[in-house]
């Protein structure tokens, strides 16, 4: 950007007082070309709702728009009576542990109560925008997830908890695969500490205080609260059950004493912003205490979204101007402890995600790349998933799913010829499908 | 030019000044224009306008040129024996040079200064160097029986050197370029065993192509070739040596510098090691498991190559399955 490098004083305020609307121009017009661009793709997203004319199966309005709703009601009536069979695409199976090899490349539905509490921040944006349009969030059976599910099922659970680490290029659906695993944990009755994007705790952060705990680290309220609301919304019923194990104490008037429900931690930590980092780290090291008992009565499944941040480099900087290191961030720190398999009664389900992450390059997907050696060093021994594109079969059925959603509204789209089109210009990827399809 | 003038210029002083005279006698030595002189008869009398005329011998006719006599298989190194300029009359080609002036065609040879001026390879043709080497032979050795194959000269002589000479027309028959010796040698020829092989390529750094296996040194810091032949096998010699060396301060080498992986005392095994000690102490109790006998497990062995193979070989799928397998009997899933 060109910056005003030898104006006059005098020259620049007189400037300044022409123009009231803006300093540079290029700004105004960007600005304008962006709303365009927003408008254009409303209104294309209206036309499509407006052809929505027959064939929505799941009838189960979340929106609050009054005319949608109406519409759908109109529809549904004579819907049920019509449909009886599924189409091929779709199971009625949609308890994550019955899914079996016969069910993969079909799309089970995904309860919206459990979307709203699951899933409070862990959906990739995409598909979150996907399940306001379609409404409903279908998910694809895929083999990766089968396979961690099924090691899950037989892992025995007094011993050290399992890492898994999904790993594939970009766009393949790990993100996906690991939602699919936390919907199967937690319908199984498991905790589920979801961080949904580890690289969100290294980059951009507007806060940054020096801990309190310890006066090398580094404390990042803001992050910390968010996730300690989002981990009350999945975890509800579990708050009241545990007891902590020790008294912690929070300044000179503030404590929590032992044996009182992790609610009241949890809700500490949201109440007083400034101590939220230090909470998280208390609510991990007791549930990381609690799992292993026997007589715990729950098991615990810790499942991140990009684990490479935690072995990365950051972009938040201390005051000196000079980078921070991820270790001296309280939250990563914690996190990596967590990460160890030093505790048993659960499991480790973790992605890596080239998408968010710091200096590291476009086309590297493989673990070792992506964790680096001291992140391998760490994670060792792990059990390696690899995710890939779309198998002809999924393709076949994530192309049938969009035509019946009418997702697809591109004549052409519907030929045999626009399929191939489609093969050949998103090599069956699924993110890259879907950003096709979204334009078409 | 110089000697008929110097001629001229004697008859000047013995007969006081016929310039006219003069001036003629050397106008008939300049070289040929386009038009050629014309005064080739009757030289028995003095042109008009020579005064004192007589004292010059009559000039004999030059006759016809060489080539018009010469045989087709004549010897043509009596010709020319030796490097000399370019002599119309004895070359019987006909060789045409220089630019074509007014469309026409490019000069003659005869007086052609071009084709004096540059450089001509007439005297060696091939027939003149086959009389060359012929001359050479008896000062020849043989070429030893036993070496009748490449493979056979490799082993025996496994160093190679390579040297250039060049060859100019100029005023100076040096060319720096000739001090450059390039010295070849393989490594499978040298005596190495694993840490010399290590730290040679190390000393040598770029001169070793992996491919073939040569280590190639190329020397040209010194002005003479036999100095420079003479670093190179001070180099070599100096670079075997020290590779068989081994330093005290080589024991200092961290994981980062190693070149291989090794996967004793590595992150990797303490995290297996503590793994499955505590996945017994959870099975069976408080057994203490022996560290040596937990390493010696087949499982464990597994563990340990797939590791090794990931982080020498790099990853590919072949690699992280292997790696996925070993861990999976490693934790018993």
């Amino acid at each position: 950007m060109r910056r005003a490098t030898s104006c006059d004083a005098a020259a620049a305020a007189a400037f300044f007082l022409i123009t009231p609307g803006g300093v540079n121009f290029r700004h105004n017009r960007n600005r304008r070309y962006a709303n365009r661009r927003r408008r254009k793709k409303m209104y294309l997203n209206w036309v499509k709702l407006w052809n929505l004319k027959t064939q929505v199966t799941n009838v189960r309005p979340l929106h609050v728009n009054g005319y949608q709703q109406q519409q759908q009601e109109a529809l549904a009536v004579e819907l049920e009576s019509s449909h009886e069979t599924l189409p091929i695409f779709r199971t009625q199976e949609s308890d994550p542990a019955r899914h079996l090899e016969k069910h993969i490349g079909q799309y089970y539905t995904l309860p919206p109560e459990h979307i709203r509490t699951l899933f409070p921040h862990g959906l990739p944006r995409r598909f979150q925008t996907q399940v306001k349009t379609f409404n409903e969030g279908c998910v694809m059976v895929r083999q990766p997830a089968l396979e961690v599910i099924s090691s899950l099922k037989k892992v025995d659970y007094s011993k050290p908890a399992p890492r898994f680490v999904l790993y594939g290029v970009k766009g393949s659906g790990k993100t996906m695969a690991l939602c699919h695993t936390a919907h199967f944990c937690s319908t199984q009755g498991w905790l589920v500490l979801h961080i949904p994007d580890a690289h969100k705790w290294v980059k951009n952060c507007k806060e940054l205080l020096q801990s309190s705990y310890n006066a090398s680290r580094f404390d990042q309220p803001l992050q910390a609260s968010t996730w300690l609301r989002n981990f009350r919304t999945t975890n509800e019923h579990f708050l009241s059950k545990i007891k902590t194990s020790q008294r912690y104490i929070w300044t000179k008037r503030e404590s929590t004493e032992e044996g009182k429900p992790l609610r009241e931690l949890v809700d500490q930590g949201i109440s007083r912003v400034k101590s939220s980092s230090d909470v998280v780290g208390a609510v991990m090291k007791e549930l990381r205490l609690r799992s292993g008992h026997p007589e715990a009565g729950f098991r615990l499944a810790v499942v991140v979204d990009g684990v490479n941040a935690l072995w990365g480099r950051s972009t938040i900087k201390k005051e000196d101007r000079s980078f921070v290191n991820p270790e001296e961030l309280t939250l990563v720190y914690n996190l990596r402890k967590m990460m160890r398999n030093d505790w048993c009664g659960g499991a480790i389900v973790t992605t890596l995600a080239q998408t968010g992450s710091l200096y590291s390059p476009k086309t590297a997907y493989l673990p070792q790349e992506l964790l680096g050696k001291e992140g391998f060093d760490n994670m060792d021994p792990f059990i390696p998933v690899s995710v890939s594109n779309y198998s002809e079969k999924e393709f076949e059925s994530c192309y049938l799913y969009y035509q019946d959603r009418h997702w697809l509204q591109h004549p052409q789209s519907k030929t045999e010829d626009g399929k191939k089109e489609l093969i050949f210009l998103s090599e069956r990827n699924p993110s890259i499908l879907e950003r096709l399809c979204a334009s078409l | 030019m110089a000697a008929r003038s110097g001629k001229a210029l004697v008859s000047l002083g013995r007969l006081n000044g016929c310039g006219l005279g003069l001036h003629t006698s050397l106008s008939r030595a300049t070289y040929a224009t386009a038009l050629t002189t014309t005064t080739t008869g009757n030289k028995v009398f003095p042109e008009r306008g020579n005064r004192g005329g007589f004292a010059r011998k009559p000039r004999r006719p030059p006759g016809d040129p060489r080539t018009e006599k010469m045989a087709v298989d004549q010897d043509w190194s009596a010709v020319y024996p030796a490097a000399a300029a370019f002599r119309p009359g004895s070359v019987p080609l006909p060789v045409r040079m220089g630019y074509p002036v007014n469309r026409g065609v490019p000069p003659e040879k005869r007086g052609n200064l071009e084709l004096i001026k540059i450089p001509n390879f007439l005297h060696l043709t091939p027939a003149a160097i086959k009389k060359h080497c012929k001359a050479l032979k008896p000062f020849c050795t043989e070429w030893p029986t036993a070496l009748d194959s490449n493979a056979k000269c490799d082993e025996f002589f496994p160093i190679k050197v390579k040297t250039t000479d060049y060859v100019s027309a100029s005023n100076s028959i040096r060319n720096p370029a000739a001090r450059i010796v390039n010295l070849q040698v393989k490594l499978s020829s040298l005596n190495l065993d694993d840490h010399a092989q290590k730290k040679i390529l190390k000393l040598v750094g770029d001169r070793y192509c992996k491919d073939t296996d040569t280590l190639t040194l190329t020397t040209d810091s010194c002005p003479l070739r036999k100095q420079n032949y003479d670093y190179a096998m001070y180099l070599l010699t100096v670079v075997y040596h020290e590779s068989w060396k081994t330093e005290a301060w080589e024991a200092d080498i961290t994981r980062a510098d190693m070149d291989e992986y090794i996967w004793e005392d590595s992150p990797s095994q303490k995290n297996i090691l503590d793994t499955l000690v505590r996945m017994k102490a959870a099975a069976e109790g408080e057994e203490e498991a022996m560290e040596e006998e937990v390493l010696g497990r087949p499982e464990v062995q597994e563990y340990k190559d797939s590791v090794s193979r990931l982080k020498n070989e790099g990853e590919n799928e072949s690699s992280l399955l292997q790696y996925r397998e070993a861990v999976k009997k490693v934790l018993q899933l």
